[in-house]
């Protein structure tokens, strides 16, 4: 089927069921709250080679935070809330406690809870302190530029759904990235979802197997432009570049909202930049418990 | 909002114990057995039929119409539900609540809050001394909730308090937060002499203490998260009655040095 110009693939896209939480960064800037958040993201595309997926789900402003200062709100997703809790030590302990004037709280509400201070509070070498308020604990930590105050515990969930995602194809390779780009940005409003590949695109779609003994995953040859002719290509001659946005998502609905996002986004704007095509990827549909078609989300 | 409503004709001559008179204790019983229930401490075996003209059905509310210093343990174990006391409150109100909350619409004794764990106290008066603090046989003091005055608070206030937060729009008498274990004690107009006596843990934070002891040290000018995060608990909890937010600017003195001293006294503008 055809959209503004652009071919719709009649496929779906095949994800997974996760766990995930969250945590809400403050610093006393929205400067330095992104940098805490964009350092303990780092490393965390897939949860194959990472441990964990990790992304921004969006920028918080002050009347949203627990502390009245700007926040960022960060998802992790994981195999198993037992797999997420060496990540968010990690990363929380090495990326937030270090990151000047931050503080950390709980960014997923439920009642599955997850340790978030209980080992950066040792930190504080005894001169640490909690304090209570409700049904919160709060640790404050004595650091040098003044007190690193965390939550105790962060929500999890284990509905959350990871790799869902679309495919773009196109006949100009900047262009292509410049649409994608957009859809990504477009997908940074949709709340409760990470793109959590370099910049939310993944120029390096893989196909499960390989020929080398060891290896799960290797090229997505039929994807690839430079091996048209050579292999079974699924590529149109004219189609030059190809990129993927994979999406996490606290629910199914939230992937589903942000799919839909990056497709309407690429339908009004992918024409002009040289976008062919819309397409996304699936293992035959065997593997996934979450199948999102196209078609469906089309406006 | 359906309940019970208690209006007081008789004015006590004795100390009188409404610890009976909150909402799951009443929830079962008919009207005749709610007259009968004994509230005098004198060999008297005063009822409460003697004091109150009662209407109204059981429910999530009781409402106590008109007060007297001699109105002993009001809301004393309130769970749940809401009680409301339109007049003065004697000693012990909201003793050992565990939820709920109680509101006094009038000045309250000693011992409010004693031995507190959940729930909301407001007063529209000021309260006596040893507010939140623990009784004689008493472990500690309040171990959770939140005492809200809207008048000054007497002596001791928050003794031996290990959890919860205690609210003085107004002052606090002498040594306020002594013993403390825990918890947050905040005088909006300021501490009266040596607060903070023996503290080990905890937070007492206001504009100007009366006199600050000398086992408490200097530990400067800072701008601190935890008293952000506070403002806007308190904020979200009590709605108008929350305290002016904190910008987070506080003058720290840590003690009592004379314990551990992991406690504070925080002197915000």
């Amino acid at each position: 089927m055809k959209a503004n110009g652009i071919t719709i693939d009649d496929t779906f896209a095949e994800a997974f069921g996760m766990s995930a939480t969250g945590v809400i960064v403050t610093a006393d800037s929205p400067k330095w709250a992104r940098q805490a958040t964009v350092t303990m993201s780092g490393f965390g595309t897939s949860v194959i080679g990472c441990g964990v997926e990790v992304g921004i789900d969006r920028e918080l402003a002050p009347y949203e935070t627990p502390d009245g200062r700007p926040g960022v709100r960060v998802l992790l997703f994981g195999f198993s809330p037992d797999a997420l809790l060496p990540q968010l030590k990690n990363r929380v302990g090495q990326c937030v406690l270090t990151s000047p004037g931050s503080a950390c709280y709980a960014g997923v509400e439920s009642k599955t809870r997850i340790a978030l201070g209980t080992g950066p509070r040792f930190f504080g070498d005894g001169y640490q302190t909690a304090k209570l308020l409700g049904k919160k604990k709060y640790w404050r930590v004595p650091v040098m530029d003044g007190e690193f105050v965390i939550e105790e515990t962060t929500g999890v969930v284990t509905e959350a759904v990871g790799g869902g995602n679309v495919i773009l194809l196109g006949t100009d390779r900047a262009g292509l990235l410049e649409a994608t780009e957009m859809a990504v940005a477009a997908i940074g409003k949709v709340p409760d979802v990470i793109t959590p590949f370099p910049g939310g695109i993944v120029r390096s779609g893989s196909k499960v197997g390989a020929k080398y003994d060891g290896m799960i995953a290797s090229t997505n040859d039929a994807f690839c432009p430079t091996l048209r002719g050579a292999v079974k290509s699924e590529l149109a001659p004219d189609t030059v570049s190809v990129l993927e946005i994979v999406i996490d998502g606290l629910t199914s609905q939230a992937v589903a909202n942000a799919m839909k996002t990056a497709i309407d986004t690429i339908i009004k704007e992918g024409l002009d930049k040289g976008v062919t095509r819309i397409s996304a990827g699936n293992y035959g549909g065997k593997l996934g418990q979450h199948h999102y078609h196209l078609r469906e989300l089309l406006p | 909002m359906s309940g019970l409503t208690f209006r007081l004709n008789t004015y006590p001559d004795e100390r009188i114990d409404l610890s009976p008179l909150i909402p799951s204790r009443l929830a079962s019983l008919p009207l005749t057995d709610i007259l009968a229930l004994v509230v005098g401490t004198t060999k008297r075996q005063l009822k409460v039929g003697d004091f109150f003209a009662v209407s109204g059905q059981s429910g999530d509310t009781v409402t106590i119409q008109g007060g007297s210093e001699h109105l002993d343990f009001v809301g004393a174990g309130l769970d749940r539900g809401t009680l409301i006391l339109n007049g003065d409150a004697g000693a012990y109100a909201g003793r050992k609540m565990t939820g709920g909350e109680l509101h006094i619409r009038g000045r309250a004794g000693a011992w409010l809050g004693s031995g507190l764990s959940g729930g909301l106290i407001t007063v529209k008066g000021s309260a006596g001394d040893q507010v939140g603090s623990m009784c004689p046989g008493d472990k500690f003091g309040m171990t959770g909730g939140i005492v809200h005055v809207e008048g000054s608070i007497g002596d001791r206030v928050g003794e031996k308090m290990r959890r919860g937060t205690i609210i003085a729009r107004g002052t606090t008498g002498t040594h306020a937060g002594s013993r403390m274990l825990g918890g947050t004690i905040w005088a909006e107009q300021g501490f009266g002499p040596g607060p903070g006596t023996l503290l080990r843990r905890g937070t007492l934070i206001g504009p100007t203490v009366e006199q600050m002891l000398p086992t408490f040290a200097d530990s400067g000018k800072h701008d601190l998260v935890i008293l952000r995060v506070l403002s806007r608990y308190l904020s979200a909890t009590l709605g108008p009655l929350a305290p002016s937010p904190l910008s987070g600017r506080a003058h720290k003195f840590s003690g009592d040095l004379a314990t551990i001293g992991k406690g504070e006294i925080l002197i915000v503008s």
